[in-house]
């Protein structure tokens, strides 16, 4: 255990490296949030609604994605392709320790700055804009709140190897990857509430696995979910992690025997 | 007691080629040819307990291909291997912990951190206890000559004191068996004999047993008693350094200094003629002949001084690989 921790602070030290390049990467992150903020506040003036939502409803929602992808959606595992692509793996495989256990643990570190920052720059919002913001109160929805989130951290783990993994096969990782992360997050529901989408489409997305890293977390939080539907909602993202940890460990060991330790 | 035992290992490549230039890469896009190299083809080995061994082959001969099999980086192609009674792939932790592989010419080191900060999570990675953390930290820390280097970030290092480091990181859970690609790649001569020096201590001092790569046969002729000699792909000689030597190199030279001027024909019924520019005179002479040789020579004429030498290890290599290519 003590080994993970020792990766999650060697991760916050090395963030801190790179003081100029993190807090720019914030500032990228404060723009897109308020690019979105003030899209909606166009949308649904005051005291309206637009497809079900009043405008604090979806600048709550809106800013709680800040929030929660700052916990699911941080990670280093990006890295994993290239790992695999200059034989940087060779020194992780050469050492007894889990090389997923490393990246989680690397993840860690890395959420654990983001968040911190996340908090400080919604503070900030908080003080000059005065957003209309709901805060739940209910016990059991903030319990499911963060479960689902600690769910969907794990899932988007799983995605986030997978799509190193193909660094076995290819040299081209990033275009995919780049694809890959757009269709996410607007699947995920990073833009606006999947359920303004119309409902056929939607009827589809609750069975897939997007909709669980950020649309479904902020849905409980919001109160907006019924016991039933939270539960099947945990049972889906318990589903997809089962089938995403079949999914690498497959691939994984697939990619190992044709890794070639490149270019050492 | 065997440590390591490779038997009839193959390891191909699969790559993909490209002709050269702008056509050549859009002929690629469109349709790729892939061709399978042999890396390594059908080689065999058994190295004991404590035994330090040179691996020796020009580039591209699959030293490194070796290695990184041994080691369970790679999955053999063919064949099977046994290091420590593990096989290697199956990358057991209890196995990892027995080994160690040292690549001169990479890095395991966190970048933007100091070296201590890799040293640490490795402390904790190999479950290494406080105590002996700082025992062989100490011993390595001060051998190396590092102490002030240890806070630094790795990328202000050079490449020498890089690799100083990166040999710490690897031996300071004290590995049983090390696998070394070119330790002394980039250093200069004060260090590389450093190097040497420790690598030899280690092997005393835990009976570790060692396979060396390296292109310095000053690494290999003061380190390794035998010598595993490889090239594309297959083991052209596997035993004792002293007996390439005989075999490859069946005379010895001499070498002679004179007080006084002595004319050259007489010399000639010694031996080879090899050079003669007053006072220093060298020939060659049968290895069986070397004793006799030198007796008559120190009888006859006027000498001041006699060097009897084996004609140097790179030479002797470079005539292996010479008639290997003949063949």
């Amino acid at each position: 255990m003590r080994r993970y921790v020792q990766i999650a602070k060697n991760t916050w030290d090395e963030t801190f490296t790179y003081r100029f390049s993190f807090i720019t990467y914030r500032i990228r992150n404060i723009l897109q949030i308020l690019t979105v903020y003030y899209l909606w506040t166009f949308f649904i003036p005051q005291n309206t609604t637009f497809l079900g939502y009043t405008q604090s409803q979806m600048l709550t929602y809106i800013l709680a994605t800040m929030i929660v992808s700052s916990v699911v959606m941080a990670t280093r595992s990006q890295a994993i392709g290239n790992d695999i692509n200059q034989g940087n793996l060779s020194s992780f495989l050469l050492k007894p320790m889990n090389y997923f256990g490393y990246w989680f643990a690397r993840d860690i570190g890395d959420k654990a700055v983001n968040l911190l920052f996340s908090i400080a720059e919604l503070t900030l919002l908080f003080m000059l804009l005065h957003p209309p913001f709901f805060m739940q109160t209910n016990p059991f929805f903030l319990v499911s709140a963060i479960l689902s989130i600690s769910l969907g951290t794990i899932l988007y783990f799983y995605f986030s190897v997978l799509m190193g993994c193909f660094g076995f096969w290819s040299n081209e990782i990033w275009g995919p990857r780049f694809v890959f992360y757009q269709l996410l997050s607007f699947f995920a529901g990073s833009l606006f509430p999947l359920d303004i989408l119309p409902k056929n489409l939607y009827a589809v997305i609750e069975y897939l696995p997007f909709s669980y890293l950020l649309y479904f977390p902020i849905k409980i939080y919001l109160g907006d979910l019924s016991i039933l539907m939270i539960i099947k909602g945990l049972l889906i993202t318990g589903f997809w992690i089962g089938v995403m940890h079949l999914l690498v460990s497959r691939v994984w060991n697939k990619g190992l025997r044709i890794y070639t330790a490149y270019g050492r | 007691m065997p440590i390591i035992s490779v038997s009839h290992l193959s390891k191909t490549y699969r790559v993909h080629t490209k002709e050269a230039g702008l056509s050549g890469t859009l002929k690629a896009i469109v349709s790729r040819e892939y061709k399978t190299i042999p890396a390594v083809d059908d080689i065999s080995f058994v190295i004991d307990s404590g035994e330090v061994v040179g691996f020796i082959g020009p580039n591209g001969a699959g030293k490194t291909t070796t290695l990184k099999c041994l080691s369970g980086l790679l999955y053999p192609t063919k064949g099977t291997i046994d290091v420590l009674g593990y096989e290697p792939f199956k990358r057991d932790y209890q196995f990892l912990r027995e080994i160690s592989l040292v690549m001169g010419q990479k890095n395991q080191l966190w970048w933007d951190l100091p070296a201590q900060e890799t040293f640490l999570l490795n402390k904790e990675i190999y479950d290494i206890s406080d105590e002996q953390y700082k025992t062989v930290l100490h011993d390595l820390v001060a051998l190396l000559e590092v102490e002030e280097l240890l806070t630094v970030s790795v990328k202000t290092l050079s490449l020498g004191q890089r690799m100083k480091m990166e040999l710490i990181a690897s031996l300071l859970h004290t590995p049983k068996v090390l696998f070394l690609d070119e330790p002394t790649i980039g250093l200069d001569v004060v260090m590389q004999q450093k190097i040497r020096e420790f690598l030899r201590e280690y092997n005393k001092k835990y009976n570790a047993s060692i396979l060396l790569t390296s292109h310095y046969m000053g690494d290999v002729e003061e380190l390794c008693k035998r010598v595993i000699i490889i090239n594309f792909g297959k083991i052209i000689y596997d035993g004792l350094l002293a007996d390439l030597v005989k075999k490859f190199a069946p005379e010895k030279k001499i070498r002679i200094i004179f007080h006084e001027y002595v004319d050259p024909k007489k010399l000639e019924k010694y031996g080879k003629f090899v050079s003669f520019q007053f006072p220093e005179w060298v020939i060659h002479v049968p290895r069986d002949k070397t004793n006799t040789t030198t007796a008559a020579i120190l009888k006859d004429l006027p000498v001041a001084d006699v060097f009897i030498e084996d004609p140097d290890i790179e030479g002797i290599i470079r005539e292996v690989f010479a008639r290997e290519k003949k063949i």
